[in-house]
This record gives C-alpha cells, structure tokens and sequence, in this order.
C-alpha cells in the first residue's frame, strides 16, 4: 500500500520537476531514475527534495547541495546499493556534474575570493601586541571573548565576527598592553635579592601528610629542632640543614618559602642547590636513584588553600641524585609567591574516621621519591638591560622621560619640545609597524588628528599619544588580515606569519614584502623555512594542535577515580602526553616526517613518566626525547599517543565508535556523516558485565546502522586496548564483576576495583582487509599514505586560509600530492608546497586561472 | 587615554583589571529608558562558605508534602515561598576551602596549575541584560578576605573585590559623589567615546579599498561602534544623575568580627535597601566563614573554636551541638531577610515575589572537604516553590542547571551557564 502511494508521488512530482536550464541531462535523468524515490518532495530522505532543488549553481547555497550529491555518489554511499551504479557509469556521471560545480565555484572565487577577509582571533591579537610592543610576557587574552569554533578550528574567517563586547575587550586589552609598554619610572624598578637557608625555606614547620610529607634533615637524619643559626648555611657548607620533601603540590599544601612576595610584577630569578632524594623508614634520606622532575607554581600565599591563578613557570628542572645548582626565570604577578611543585608525587589525604588528619600513601620499598633543598636564592624582579625599556621605545623612540607630574596613571612624563612633530614622526612609525603595511594619508590624518586635538587642549604628550595608539589598536587596520590577491605581497607576508607565528611579520619579512620579493618562489621558500627554523614556531605547534587535534581539550575529563585510580592527580602524565603530540608535531614538520607517522612510527618523544606509561624501559628525566621503540610497542604514530586515547574517551570509559569517528574525521580525512537522530549513543556498561562490542552489536543489527558503523568502528575496535589514558589493557575492568584488584591510589585513598573481559580488537575494513590488533591495523593504513597526506593538506588550508578547500580547488590539492609523493608524502613539503600554492597566496593571479582550465 | 593606567609601584595588575570588568558592563538601552511594564526580576545569591550540617539541613523526604528538616523548620511560615534542593554540585570543583571562590562561577578544578576562574553568574547575567541601575550588582561580604575570596570574578578570571563596609555602601548608594570625581569619570568615557568617534571615521576611509563580500564584518563594526557608544552615553548619565532618597539613616559599620552575626544582619538589610530603592537588581554576598575568628553564637554564648576548627568537629558531639545552634541563628537571619523583602510592596506583589533568592554553600560538608551534595535553598523571585527537589546524591545534577532557570527566570536568554547539562525550569511557574 505504502509503496503504491509513493509511486503516485513520483507521477506527480515526476512532472513538476524543473531543473533548469544548465543542468546536463544525463544528470537529470540519471537522479530522476535513481534517487527520486526516495529523496523528493514526499519522502525527502535526508531532507534531500530533489523535486524542488533546482540548478542554481551560482546560489551558494544550492551549489553545496549539489557537491554533497557529487561526494556521496563519488563515497559509493549512494545510491545506497552500490552495484545499482557501475563503476564506469558512476564515473561519467560524476564528470559531467563535475564541470559545471566546478565553474560556478571558480567564478565565485575569482569574484569574491577563495574566503573573506577575517579578522584576528583571540590569541593573534595578544601575540601582535606581545610582537608589536616588544612585551612577551604580556597576558591579555582573557580580556577578549573566546572565539566561536568549528571542528576545533579557530581561524574561521565566517565566524570571526565583531560585537560590541568584541570591541570593549579591544578596548580593555589595548589600554592594558599600553600602559605595560610604558616604562614605569625615570629608573628601573630596584631589583631586590632574597635568600632562604634552612627552616625560612618552607612556609611553615609542616605540611599536610604529616612528617612523611616533609621534615627538615641534617646529615640525611630527622632534625627535630632546627635552630636558628643553620640558617647561615652557604654553597660551601656541606652538611647544611636541607628541606626534604616528598609530596605534590596539590591542594593542601605550604609550600613557599617563607616570607617573599613579589611586590612587582615581572621576571624573577630562582636559584637554588637541590638533589633528589628517597626517604627510607625513620625518617632517613638517601641518593635517589632516577633524576626527579621539579617545577614551581606562582600562586597568592593564602595558607593552605589557594585562590586566584596557579600557573606553573620556570619550566621543568631535573633534581639529580648529588646536590646541584639550579638557576631559572619564573613569572611573578603583584602580591604573588611561588611553591615548589614536584612532579608526579603522591599527595596525602584527609582521613576522618576518629578525628581529623591528613595520611600520606603507604611507602613502597624502595623508598619515598623526594626533594632535599639546601638553599635557594630569588632576585627581582629583573630589569632589561636598556632604559626606558624596548616597549617603552616602541611608543616613544629616544624622547626623554622625566618624573610624572600629571595625575593622570601614566608613571613618566615624556619630554617632548615639537610635541606636533614628534607626535607625527612617532606615530607613523608605529602605525606602519601595526597595521602590518603603510596607511592611506587619509587615514593616518584621523589618527594624528586625534592626538593633535588633545595636544592643543593641553593633554600631556604620552596621554594624547597612547590614545592614538589605542584608537589604531582598534581598528580595521589592526584588527583585520585580508587575504593576499596577486601581487600583494604585503597580505602574503601576513598570511605566512599569522599561519607560522600566529603574528605579524618581523622586520625582516615585512621588508621583503614590501620591496616585492616575496612573489619570487625562492625567496617565499627561503622565508618559510626561516619562520619555521625560528622559536615563534611554537605558537604555530600549540595553537595547530589545540585547534586540529583540539589538545587544548586534553584536561577535561578526568580519570574516573573508582576505575582508574592509579591516575589519581597526575597531573605530570597528563602534561607529558600533551609534550609529546607537540614535540612530535614539531618534529612532523622540522625533521620533514613522512605522512605515514600519523599512523605509525618506529620512534616516539618520551620522558620518564611516559616510557613508564608505555610499558618501556624508564628514561631518565622529564625532557621529551626522541627514543627508538622495539617492535612489539604498540605505540609509536599520532594515532595511539596517550593524549589522542585521552581525549577520544570520556575519563570513565572508551568507545570504539567515537574514538573510530574521530581517527575518520582528524586523521584519515573521510568524516562519517552525522548520526540519525532518532537513535541513541550507546552507553558502555561500566560494571563489568558486558563488552563493548556486545552492547555495539546489538546497536548494529539493523542493515542501515552496519553499513555506517562499518566505517569507523573496526579502527575503534582496535584502540580498545587502550585505556582512558591510553596504557595498554588486555582486559576491561569493571565495578561488580571479575577479579578483585585493591589498593591504595596516590592520593591515599583506599580502591577496588574488578578485571573483567578480555579486550577483542580485530577487525575488518571496509576494503576487506583483516586486522588482529592496532599493529596490525597500523600496518594496514600505514601501506596506503595519500589519504593521510591529502587530509593534512586540507587542515593546513583551512588553519592558514579561514576557509575549507573549495570543489574547484581540489584539482590543486591532488597536483601538490603528486609533487609529494615521491618522498613519500613528507609533512614539511607539505606544508610548504601549501605555503608556495595558489591557495595560500590568493586569487586573482593568472597562473591560478590558467592550470584550473586545464 | 580612556583607561587609567596602573601605577607599578602602588597599584597591581590585577586591581586594574578589576576597574575594567567595571567598563565592560556597560548599560544597555533596551532596558534604560524604555517604558516596558513588566516590573523587574532580581537575585540576591549568598553563599556562606562553610556550609550548614549537612543531616540537620536536608529533608529525608522529597516533593513538594516532604517535612522540613529541622533547619528548615526556622523558616516554615515561607514554606511555600521556597526549594530545597539537594544532589546538585559543581562537577569537578574539588580542592576544599579553594572552591569558594567557584560557588558561583563552575571553573573546575581551582588547585590545579593553570587554573583561572570564570565568570560568575551575577556578572553573566549583567553582561547579557546591560546596565539597568545605577550599580549594574553589588558584591558584598561579612567578614571576608577581600584580596582572595570573592564570589564575583569577571570573564578573564579576575576577582570583583566585595564590599565589607555597610557605610561605604550606603554612601555609594545615596549621597552623591564629590564633582571633581563625577567629572573625573565622566572625562574617562568621553575619552573612549572620542576613540571610537576615530576609528568609526578611519573605517569609513578602509572600507573603500574592500571587496562585497568584506563588507559584512564592516558592518558588524560599525554596528558594534554604534551600541558600544550608546552604552558609554548611558554610563555617562547615571553619573550625573541625581541618587535615590532614603529616610534611613546611615548605618555604622562593626569592626568586631567576632559580632558575625550582626555583621550579617546589617549587610543583608543594606542589600534589601539597595534591591528597594532600584540600586541594584543583582546582590552576591559571601559569607566568609572561614575568616571568621572565635564568635558569638548568641549573646550568652562564644564559639568553642573559630568558625573554620568548629566547622571540622570530627564528630565530637560539643562541637556539633554547637555548630546546630549556629546554623539555626543563620537560618534565622535568613528568616529575617524573607521577612523584610515580603513587607516592601513592588509593583502591586511584594519585594521577594520579584527577588530570588539564593542561600547556599561551595561545601557540602564542611568537617571532610566534601564538595558534592551542596546545601541549596532558593526563596522568592515568582518561582514555583514548596518543594525538596532530590537529585542523584552520589550522582549529583550540576548546580548550573539551576544557575541556567535563574538565568531565564531574570530574562536572560541563555540555555547554558558554566558546566550546565540542561535546566531545572520544572521551577518556573
């Protein structure tokens, strides 16, 4: 019955069918007599009504439909059985509806262009200010809104919009990062120097955890009353009295010398003589036996609980078995202290079963890991060499400073005799600086005229002056990154350093620029490989990942503590995983990786903690370096790195369908499309009873689930042998059922928890291809690069351009794999042949027109 | 320069950050001065960060015939007028004492490194309804550490100081500022204002040299130029207009903290003097247990410890008797605040059918560290009351699902807040 009503349908609508003029008949008719069935105006299967959709490939909007008809044919997802669809007709097909899609795109582009100017994102507009005032310390992104994202993505030129709490925060950040420019006195600030020997190195005479947690020692015994004058001890005393201690700094916690604060934001100086330590019963020390990984966290000294920021600084320090002296720079806010924080040690825990204390984890035999300080010395905050400080110069240039006799928050007056033409030498200096090429006349007259009118109304120089540079901070030529058209070698610089160091230009690319060199292949070749020998890279390295691989994501869920509770506050696991997808990404692209260690690799960057996490003989030390793995590791590649099977999971339990989705869509490049909305996600059964593939099976069941699942679950099936943090497993564990595991985890707490089934991670692909395990599957993937090398070339485009690969594009995206496939699909010729494409360097450039017609 | 500059010597970073979140809440037009009837939502959101007794406090039945707890037994005449809520909590706020200063912001995990705060419900709230009063909220305090703990933090995670002196307070409220600090202010938004006026013109000029399909952004800019103008204009007029009456006289402020609960009473009628004279329509009152040296419970009794060592009474039944007859004195304070809002008559109702009110804890039990199963009562604000709403207690439904109905229930149009999964709008009458 049903069916008859549909074939009625289709007479009707059969006859109301217009196309248009430009569609090619054998499209229409092939979609006429294939896809009406199910997709027109009475059924519209995935709200597809052919019926009504017309040909209007100039409208946008009708011409995305028609690429994702083009995709889904091209997939062999529809029609949905593929043998109704040859293969040799399906790819006549797709040419003939090809051309036309790909015209109407060209025309588009060469009109509008391949995406709209954009303006900067959140983290771009604090790194041209750090760049621009010469401030690389300065913090202001917190002041402007999160930006909007897609798939992760930032630098989305149709989601940077601008509001009117947009630009307050232009407003604020500006004004924040101007008045942190000035120079903050005729003289630097004074530099003070504080020392801290014996009991003055910690806050207080104890700490929670009791005794265990910290004590001082003398000749590695207990010191039960430290007297006064061990303070005295100096770099030659070779028994001085030392600060052992044994714990994180997780909360609650004493653990900063006792008595400085920072009176002045800035850079301080530690210096300290410290070695590391195992703690034996009676409170004894001896040698450690590995290097122990120590770090500082700057913090509010409000006892022993903290408010306001914790931010770790000065970076990672290796405390070695002899006593030795450590120097580095930390970051102080105003009002501020900082605490030693060793890395991936226990914490004690609150116990309140007949009272109210504070228990430290049981002692393993061989000893507590700890700390033994000797003495430490800061001295701040530091002062640049030159004065008035470069920022103060960037503003200012050489005029000279004098004490401030304006009440108006500026700490220097800035002497100026030609208050006019200073105030015109100055600011066209840094409105070129800022505006990342020269302003029309007509423009910089707003500026200078809104410094002039305060001049003439008696406003101090360096006050009218800051408001023009506030007003430039603020606007479009600030604000906004257009994209390059042929010739504008200008926007080109631009693109290349907003994409390599989220920033401007520096001198001398900006340089280049503008005398027009950058057109030159060589010269645009030779400046890539400089910005990415250089350290800014790094902001390319942290802002990819956390965009791409959204690594910035890596804290948020964390490890169920009843499941998984030997993760309990390791904070330096979690920390070293994300070093390693940076340190491996780095490496992707300055040591020229090929494509194929997306997937795998022989290698991988490793410190102590995650050698340990891997199942691998321990690396001494918190560094991550490159270390070759045997043949049985199953790690080794972006695909299984612990940070990916962290943040595929959800803390409690892992799900072979999200975590396949996800290697699909990040990795492989082929998205699966978005689940029906009717069906639920399955929930993993987190007892015991049942595995994950039992409860997937049954989701599957039906022909039309399997034939998508087939698409991502086996990849996921395969990862199931890694945890929530990506250790490897052969067995699930459960809550209620299986082998009774318990235990004490590292924040004291009593656990149990149960082994349940084993782990089944084969797998089928699609193609046909069988897998055991991810080894296996590896190598399976591995054989076959391009499709990883193509989707790395789509993300660089989306990450350097604001806008996805367009239909017509994709011609140039396969021309750059076939230059790279003979090295093997290299990620930093691949980078770089994204950097010297047409794509990168805009429209309106013949050779672009020319190679597309082909 | 339209912002002041921070004075390295004097004044931190941080302080200056905090005169900004100042800026950022600009008045909105659609409210100001429009001629809309329906009279105003409030909020008034305490949190005492010590929390109650967790047993003594929470019903043992649920819906809406359940019998009061014999806390709540204090406030059985406003039995109808408000929730019990229990089973809600900040998903992954742990860290003890440090979790205050997330009561009413969610940022999870406040003792690991690199954390920074989020912004909390009273300055969302502000930032989506604009300025409608004179003090866009006020951020109050008994007994705080005003430099660390806050209930009130702005979007890039700065603490809002709270005021402590009732004095201050009603000064700010109803006498008027000296000129040359009127016209102080007023020459700092009329330095933003001139920025704009240039960067409005220099746009004009930059568009010329761009594209059709740029031009969109552009006028995203110079309609966001346009509201922030309006919005400066505003602020530019509540500083020279003329502050509310009151025939109250002008409170003096208790320095003792150990008079913690008169502290408490007075600020919480300067609250209620603020939200009736339209002041305000957004009040955050931290009651800083924790700073709270050794007390009086009642005028015959001092507190064995001070608030915090009492609030770890290990079971030691001297301490808890103690700590009930504590927590009944707070419920009667709270008592009194239904009490006085219901007597002010607003707009045909009365001042706490328009006010909601919020009394709750980032503690749910404050002698272990607990940070699940927070004690929350919400009163007044025209919700549908008289009822315990039990969630999952070892399970527990974020807190933020209610911030989002209080949010709502304002006329704020948002589905989400902080760590949200949905909404508790089964309140909303």
């Amino acid at each position: 019955m049903q069916k008859t009503i549909i074939f009625i349908a289709i007479l009707l609508t059969a006859v109301a069918v217009s196309w248009g003029e430009e569609c090619p008949p054998a499209v229409s008719a092939f979609l006429e007599q294939h896809c009406f069935d199910c997709h027109n105006d009475v059924v519209a299967k995935g709200e597809l009504d052919l019926a009504n959709l017309g040909f209007h490939l100039d409208d946008a909007a009708n011409r995305e439909r028609w690429i994702l008809i083009y995709d889904r044919i091209a997939k062999q997802e529809m029609p949905p059985e593929s043998d109704e669809l040859p293969r040799a007709e399906r790819a006549e097909l797709l040419k003939t509806l090809r051309r036309p899609l790909a015209d109407a795109d060209r025309a588009e582009i060469s009109a509008l262009g391949h995406a709209p100017m954009r303006r900067l994102t959140q983290t771009e507009y604090e790194d041209n200010l750090r760049d621009l005032l010469a401030l690389p310390n300065l913090d202001v992104a917190d002041l402007l809104p999160e930006d909007r994202s897609v798939d992760g993505f930032k630098k989305v030129a149709s989601l940077l919009e601008i509001s009117r709490v947009q630009l307050a925060g232009y407003l604020d950040a500006s004004g924040v990062a101007l008045s942190e420019a000035v120079a903050s006195g005729v003289k630097p600030p004074k530099t003070r120097k504080w020392r801290f020997t014996g009991t003055d190195l910690f806050s207080a005479p104890t700490t929670y955890g009791g005794r265990e947690a910290m004590f001082f020692t003398k000749n590695g015994r207990w010191n039960a009353n430290p007297k006064s004058q061990e303070k005295a001890a100096n770099e030659n005393d070779d028994s001085p009295l030392e600060l052992a201690l044994f714990r994180s700094a997780a909360w609650p916690y004493y653990g900063y010398p006792r008595g400085f604060l920072a009176a002045l934001s800035g850079e301080y100086r530690v210096r300290f003589s410290a070695r590391a330590v195992r703690q034996l019963p009676g409170f004894r020390i001896v040698p450690a036996h590995d290097p122990l990984p120590m770090s500082f966290r700057a913090r509010q000294p409000s006892g022993p609980d903290v408010s306001g920021d914790v931010s770790e600084t000065g970076g990672w320090i290796d405390l070695m078995p002899k006593a030795k002296v450590f120097e580095t720079t930390i970051q102080l806010n105003t009002g501020e202290t900082f605490e030693y924080s060793l890395l991936g040690l226990p914490v004690p825990f609150i116990r309140t079963d007949g009272g109210f204390y504070y228990d430290f984890p049981p002692m393993p035999p061989e000893g507590h890991r700890g700390a033994a300080i000797q003495w430490l010395e800061v001295e701040g905050p530091l002062t640049p060499e030159s004065w008035p400080p470069e920022s103060h110069r960037v503003l200012f240039g050489d005029l000279p400073i004098a004490p401030a006799t304006e009440q108006n928050g500026i700490p220097v007056r800035v002497v100026s005799r030609q208050p006019k033409q200073d105030a015109e030498r100055l600011l066209r200096r840094f409105v070129e600086r800022a505006a990342r090429r020269p302003l029309p006349e007509d423009s910089l007259d707003v500026y200078l005229k809104l410094i002039r009118d305060d001049l003439n109304t008696g406003t101090p120089f360096a006050e009218a002056m800051l408001k023009g540079y506030q007003a430039l901070l603020c606007s479009g030529h600030f604000l906004f990154l257009r994209e390059p058209t042929k010739g504008d070698t200008l926007a080109l610089a631009s693109r290349l350093s907003h994409l390599l160091w989220n920033s401007r230009p520096d001198e001398a690319l900006y340089q280049t620029a503008q005398d027009g060199l950058l057109a030159k292949t060589s010269v645009l070749k030779a400046e890539t490989d400089r910005l990415i020998a250089d350290r800014r890279f790094d902001r390319f390295v942290e802002n990819f990942t956390d965009q791409w691989l959204s690594l910035s994501d890596l804290r948020r869920d964390i490890p169920d503590r009843r499941l998984y509770p030997e993760y309990r506050k390791d904070d330096y696991l979690v920390d070293s995983m994300e070093r390693e997808t940076r340190a491996f990404l780095r490496a992707m692209i300055r040591d020229n990786l090929p494509a194929s260690v997306l997937v795998d690799a022989d290698f991988a960057f490793l410190n102590d903690r995650l050698a340990a996490h891997y199942g691998l003989p321990r690396e001494a030390g918190s560094a991550m370096r490159r270390v070759k793995l045997p043949d049985w590791s199953p790690y080794g590649g972006l695909l299984t790195q612990a940070s990916i099977m962290k943040l595929t999971s959800n803390g409690t339990t892992t799900s072979p369908v999200l975590r396949g989705v996800w290697v699909m869509k990040k990795l492989m490049g082929d998205p699966p499309p978005a689940p029906p909305k009717s069906v639920p996600a399955i929930q993993p059964d987190i007892r015991g009873a049942t595995t994950i593939r039992e409860t997937l099976a049954k989701h599957t069941e039906s022909e039309s689930c399997a034939a998508c699942h087939a698409r991502f679950d086996p990849v996921g099936f395969a990862l199931e042998n890694f945890d929530v943090m990506g250790a490897w497993r052969d067995r699930y564990r459960g809550l209620e059922r299986g082998e009774k595991i318990t235990g004490i985890d590292p924040g004291g707490h009593p656990f149990t928890y149960f082994i349940g089934p084993q782990v089944d991670s084969a797998g089928t692909l699609r193609s046909g291809e069988m897998f055991s395990d991810v080894i296996e599957l590896k190598r399976i993937l591995k054989a076959d690069p391009r499709p990883l090398a193509r989707n790395l070339l789509h993300q660089f485009v989306f990450y350097a351009t604001g806008s996805h690969v367009r239909f017509s594009e994709r011609s140039d995206i396969e021309s750059i794999l076939d230059d790279c496939e003979a090295n093997g699909y290299r990620v930093g010729d691949l980078l770089r042949a994204t950097i010297s494409s047409d794509l990168f360097a805009g429209i309106q450039r013949p050779s672009l027109v020319e190679k597309k017609s082909k | 320069m339209s912002v002041s500059f921070s004075n390295r010597s004097g004044v931190s970073r941080r302080h200056f950050l905090r005169g900004l979140g100042v800026c950022l809440a600009l008045p909105s037009l659609e409210v100001h001065g429009d001629d809309s009837t329906d009279p105003p939502n409030r909020m008034i959101l305490i949190s005492n960060n010590l929390g109650v007794l967790p047993w003594q406090f929470f019903p043992k039945s649920d819906g809406s015939n359940y019998a009061l707890s014999p806390y709540l037994k204090d406030l059985q005449e406003f039995r109808e007028d408000f929730n019990v809520i229990s089973g809600m909590s900040h998903p992954a706020v742990a860290g003890g004492h440090s979790t205050e200063n997330c009561f009413l912001t969610s940022a999870k995990d406040p003792t690991a490194s690199g954390f920074r705060n989020s912004i909390s419900l009273d300055q969302f709230a502000v930032e989506q309804l604009g300025q409608q009063t004179r003090f866009p909220t006020l951020n109050l305090g008994v007994n705080i550490d005003k430099a660390n703990r806050s209930l009130a933090w702005t979007r890039d995670g700065a603490l809002l100081p709270a005021e402590e002196s009732p004095s201050a307070l009603f000064r700010k409220m109803f006498v008027q500022g000296d000129r040359n600090e009127v016209a102080r202010r007023l020459h700092r938004l009329r330095e933003r204002g001139s920025i704009l006026d240039a960067v409005g013109e220099d746009m004009r000029l930059f568009q010329r040299q761009l594209g059709k399909s740029d031009r969109n952004r552009v006028d995203q800019y110079f309609s966001s130029l346009r509201e922030l103008e309006t919005r400066l204009q505003v602020a530019g007029e509540w500083e020279q207009k003329p502050k509310p009456q009151t025939d109250q006289a002008a409170p003096k402020d208790i320095l003792d903290k150990a008079k913690f609960f008169e502290k408490f009473e007075l600020m919480l009628s300067m609250a209620r003097l603020a939200l009736e004279t339209d002041s305000t329509r957004i009040v955050t009152l931290m009651v800083d247990a924790f700073a709270t040296p050794v007390f009086d419970v009642s005028a015959k009794e001092r507190s064995l410890n001070g608030y915090h060592n009492l609030s770890h009474h290990g079971q030691a039944k001297d301490k808890i008797a103690q700590l009930e007859r504590v927590d009944h004195r707070q419920m009667q304070v709270l008592r009194g605040l239904l009490k006085n809002l219901a007597a002010v008559s607003d707009s045909g109702s009365n001042l706490l059918e328009r006010t909601m009110v919020l009394f709750g804890s980032n503690l749910g039990d404050a002698n272990v560290h607990n940070c699940t199963n927070l004690p929350i009562l919400l009163a007044g604000g025209g919700l549908r009351h008289g009822r315990h709403l039990a969630f999952d207690r070892s399970n527990n439904r974020p807190l933020c699902d209610l911030f989002v109905t209080m949010l709502q229930n304002l006329g704020v149009e948002t589905e989400t807040f902080g760590s949200s999964e949905g909404n508790l709008n089964e309140i909303i009458a």
